[in-house]
């Protein structure tokens, strides 16, 4: 059986309902991190799969891919600050406890 | 200085200025005090003590009176200097053209042929030596007794072809026998009317006057400060603009002055503007003169539109055709010095073609010679037995009308034209010498203190209108001075009648006025232009001196004018009553009195006219029998007056004579009234010395009009030869006779009437009224003219003012305030729709705004994971839309 771009799709949908399913699920913080992360290496290996099938795309699959990458640990860095802080103020990483924003 | 020596005619423009200075002065000082007045917390007192304070002061009177005596000694100066320039040159001419006069009817009668060679060669002389000396004169008249003080427009048209010839508005000067003498006249009863104001008006310096003819809101007496320095500034500013109007050298100028005498007779008669009456009086007589004023400008219009100049020489010039020719000899031709019509019809063709003037007694145009400066008497003769239009120049070359240099390029005027210019400036006369059907106003205007009765409507203003007829008088035509004869004669005897039964001293006096304001139009009328303004002379000095001493009597009375209600006041006023005796008896025309001499004259004339002209000899009857009502109607006011039982004894008892000031003016005008036209031999009425001078200002075209034609040409026919009007010279001296002869009988007619009636008492008036009684109220209410006027003029005006009133009110108004309510409604409506809907509109969308997010609101849970729900649910709808859209596409 060749592995087609097709079988990447795949990968990266079940990985981005994984992400997706556990970002609206988790009550963690850090279990909702882990979902976004989940998510975002869903598009890393569509942009890669992309990249590798399409030769007009080669480059800029790559290149987004390294991207991704590099934002996910930007981003990763960003929300642990914000979490530890929410966790000095509050005692707790419970998500559902964050609603001040609520209208 | 010297320019006085050169120009003495400049002595009587700073106559004329004069007053006008001294009416600034009290002008201004009286505004400063206003100013004073009304800020003298911030200028603190002093001021207002020194521009007068509380009382008024006697200073502007005595401004007024340097200013006005001041132009005395100026018009006395001038006086002198004008005749002794005047003898010198024209004493020699007036002899010669008397001579010349003798010679030539000598020449009609003789019939020796060696006589007549002799009178001839001596007629030849006289006439070389005439025109030296007259033109000797003229030259040094324009030199030094005319000028222009300034051009105040000039109007020049760019086609002109004479430069020289533009229209120009001017401010002149222009001094002849007559303006000097009355520049005299007028200053010298000015200053004394001044003199005499300042005693009469003395309650005027009050700090508080009280006026018992009006009553306040709570029935006393009004009261007002007093007005005595604003008596002075108007009798300044009036004496200015008299002066100003006889300085005159144009028609503008006297316009203005007219005017302004106009504005200041408004004023006077309406000094005490408190009472309602001289309020209206002061309304009618401004409004009466407008409708003369009307007639004036009309007047004005057509002089200016076809002859194209104001100025009086200017405009004699062209009128009249010249009486010298170009060789300066006298001319005997017969239309010298006339107004020459006849029909412009055109040349024949030998001749050049064009238009040509044929002379015509009858003829619809008016030929204007100034237009043509070479054009000579000679040259519109007939010269050919068909009549044919001939029109030649100096050299005899035929010219035609239209190569003729004029700035309206006109030749000739309209006869009709000329005449309606006539009438029109006769009009503006009427209105102002109280003439029928414009005399009403006059007797009104004793609701004015009593020197300006005296000064303005007696002596002076209304004099302005006899003036201006004279001064004008070479440009009326026949038909024109026939209605001023007639107008003359119907004023007369209707303001004669009325005065015998008007029982307020100054109303007889006010009529008497107006009746010899109508011997004087009535004289110029029938060419005594000499008599009419002789007569106006007198007749200021007896009238002024009437008026006076009616003054003196009223304020002896304490303002008590009706004469039923006087009697028996000469021991207490014995100054005035024979004073005013001495104009009673002048204006009478008792011999040696002033008024003889000049009634004397106007008779002589009425009567030279009605022989030659027998149709009208009503010209002569009225005159000679309103000289016997005169009579009987001044004897009748002095009895009452001074004679019999006092009729009042409250009157009486505090009846006084009048202090000095008031006296001397009195006995100064009672002497010239008696002396001021004597002459030698002073029994004959010929030879009043002021009659000889002001005939040396008389406009020859007079002489013209109505003279005795010595020569007669021969190619003129017949009917062309006979002048307007004969006073045939040679009856001239028997029917004077006869008229003096005839006016004493009706004048003794009259005092013998008088004396019945009003002295012996042997015929009781009151009879004489219960027999008559329709006569008597026919005349005590003045011919029922202010009946007709108000019938026929006043009141449909009101009615007419009324319905327009109404209309104004009601149409006009009900418009507006229609339209308005209209615009209040719209308004209304407006503000509901901007608050009803406009408003609504704003706060739906507010509103729909607020519930909308309210609703939003809930969207926003705070909660992460539905947020994320959110998201992922709008991934998932964005890609069901997007591969809809991509499977249309790759379907299609």
């Amino acid at each position: 059986m060749t592995i087609t771009l097709n079988h990447y799709l795949l990968l990266g949908a079940i990985l981005f309902v994984c992400g997706a399913v556990c970002m609206a699920t988790k009550r963690n913080a850090i279990g909702v991190l882990m979902g976004v992360e989940l998510v975002l290496n869903a598009a890393t290996v569509n942009f890669v799969a992309f990249a590798h099938y399409n030769p007009s795309f080669e480059i800029e699959g790559q290149i987004f891919a390294m991207f991704v990458i590099v934002m996910a640990a930007a981003e990763a860095a960003i929300a642990l600050a914000i979490v530890l802080n929410f966790y000095n103020n509050h005692a707790t990483v419970d998500i559902d406890t964050a609603e001040e924003l609520k209208g | 200085m010297p320019d006085f020596f050169a120009r003495p005619g400049l002595l009587f423009v700073l106559a004329t200025i004069l007053p006008l200075v001294s009416f600034l002065l009290i002008l201004l000082a009286s505004g400063a005090w206003c100013l004073a007045r009304k800020y003298r917390e911030t200028l603190g007192e002093g001021p207002y003590r020194f521009f007068g304070g509380d009382k008024p002061g006697k200073l502007p009177a005595y401004v007024a009176l340097a200013a006005i005596f001041l132009a005395f000694v100026c018009c006395a100066t001038g006086f002198v200097l004008y005749y002794l320039d005047h003898h010198k040159y024209l004493h020699d001419v007036e002899h010669a053209e008397h001579q010349i006069e003798e010679l030539e009817h000598q020449l009609h009668e003789t019939e020796d042929e060696a006589t007549k060679k002799q009178l001839e060669t001596n007629l030849n002389d006289y006439k070389k030596g005439i025109p030296s000396r007259e033109r000797e004169w003229q030259r040094l008249r324009k030199e030094k007794w005319q000028g222009t003080l300034f051009t105040l427009a000039s109007i020049r048209p760019s086609a002109l072809v004479d430069k020289e010839r533009g229209t120009k508005l001017e401010i002149g000067y222009y001094i002849d026998s007559l303006a000097t003498v009355m520049f005299v006249m007028v200053t010298f009863i000015a200053t004394l009317i001044h003199l005499f104001s300042i005693g009469y008006m003395s309650e005027e310096e009050e700090e508080i006057v009280e006026d018992h003819y009006v009553h306040g809101e709570d029935g006393g007496h009004y009261k007002r400060r007093g007005r005595f320095g604003r008596f002075f500034m108007y009798l300044s500013l009036f004496c200015f603009s008299m002066l100003n109007l006889i300085l005159a050298d144009n028609l503008f100028q006297v316009f203005v002055s007219w005017e302004l005498v106009g504005v200041c007779s408004f004023l006077l008669i309406g000094f005490y503007f408190e009472r309602q009456s001289a309020s209206n009086a002061a309304n009618k007589a401004f409004i009466t003169n407008r409708v003369g004023d009307a007639g004036f400008i009309l007047g004005l219009l057509i002089v200016f539109g076809y002859i194209g100049t104001f100025n009086f020489e200017g405009i004699f010039t062209q009128l009249r055709a010249p009486i010298r020719d170009a060789h300066n000899s006298v001319k005997t031709s017969p239309v010298a010095g006339r107004i020459v019509r006849g029909e412009v019809l055109p040349l024949p063709e030998e001749e050049g073609g064009g238009p040509g003037f044929r002379f015509d007694e009858k003829g619809s145009q008016v030929l204007l010679f100034g237009r043509r400066p070479h054009v000579d008497v000679e040259d519109v003769l007939p010269t050919e037995a068909d009549g044919s239009p001939r029109f030649l120049t100096d050299h005899g070359e035929p010219q035609t009308l239209t190569n003729n240099p004029g700035p309206a390029d006109k030749s000739t005027m309209p006869y009709w034209m000329l005449v309606a210019a006539g009438l029109g400036i006769f009009l503006g006369c009427v209105g102002k010498s109280a003439q029928f059907p414009l005399q009403v106003w006059l007797p009104d205007a004793m609701e004015g203190p009593t020197p300006v009765s005296a000064l303005i409507h007696a002596a002076t203003m209304v004099a302005a209108g006899v003036y201006l007829v004279g001064r004008c008088y070479p440009m009326f035509t026949p038909d024109v001075l026939l209605v001023i004869a007639y107008t003359g004669a119907i004023t007369l005897f209707v303001a004669a009648s009325i005065a015998i039964v008007m029982t307020d001293i100054k109303k007889v006096l006010a009529y008497s006025t107006v009746s010899q304001l109508g011997y004087m139009m009535l004289a110029l009328g029938v060419g005594g232009w000499v008599a009419g303004l002789f007569h106006l002379v007198t007749h200021a000095f007896f009238k002024a001196l009437l008026f006076l001493g009616s003054g003196s009597v009223i304020y002896g009375c304490h303002h008590e004018q009706d004469m039923s209600k006087m009697g028996g006041l000469y021991p207490k006023m014995k100054i005035t009553a024979l004073t005013m005796l001495a104009g009673v008896l002048a204006i009478a025309g008792i011999p040696l009195f002033s008024g003889w001499y000049s009634k004397d004259s106007i008779l002589a004339h009425a009567i030279g006219f009605a022989y030659v002209h027998p149709q009208h000899i009503l010209l002569f009857l009225l005159p000679l029998f309103t000289a016997g009502i005169t009579t009987f109607y001044m004897f009748r006011m002095w009895f009452l007056t001074f004679t019999g039982e006092p009729r009042d004894e409250h009157v009486y008892e505090h009846a006084h004579e009048s202090p000095w000031t008031m006296t001397t003016p009195l006995i100064l005008l009672a002497i010239c009234s008696i002396a001021i036209a004597w002459g030698w031999p002073v029994w004959d009425a010929k030879s009043s010395w002021l009659e000889h001078k002001l005939h040396t200002a008389q406009h020859h075209a007079v002489k013209a009009d109505f003279g005795h034609v010595a020569s007669h040409h021969e190619t003129w026919p017949a009917e062309a030869a006979k002048p307007l009007r004969f006073n045939e010279r040679h009856w001239a001296h028997e029917l004077h006779d006869h008229a003096g002869f005839l006016a004493l009988f009706m004048v003794a007619i009259g005092i013998v009437f008088a004396v019945l009636t009003y002295y012996s008492r042997v015929l009781d008036p009151a009879e004489a009224k219960e027999q008559f009684p329709g006569v008597h109220a026919f005349l005590v209410n003045k011919w029922y003219f202010d009946h007709l006027y108000s019938v026929c003029l006043v009141r449909p005006a009101i009615i007419v003012a009324r319905a327009f009133r109404s209309f104004d009110l009601n149409c006009i108004d009900g418009l507006i305030h229609a339209v308005s309510r209209g615009t209040v409604q719209l308004a209304r409506g407006n503000g509901r729709f901007d608050n009803g809907f406009i408003d609504w509109l704003v706060n739906l969308t507010a509103n729909v705004t607020y519930s909308v997010g309210a609703r939003l609101r809930a969207v926003q849970t705070g909660f992460l994971r539905s947020y994320v729900l959110f998201l992922v649910l709008a991934a998932i709808g964005c890609f069901v839309v997007l591969s809809y859209f991509v499977a249309m596409a790759t379907a299609g």
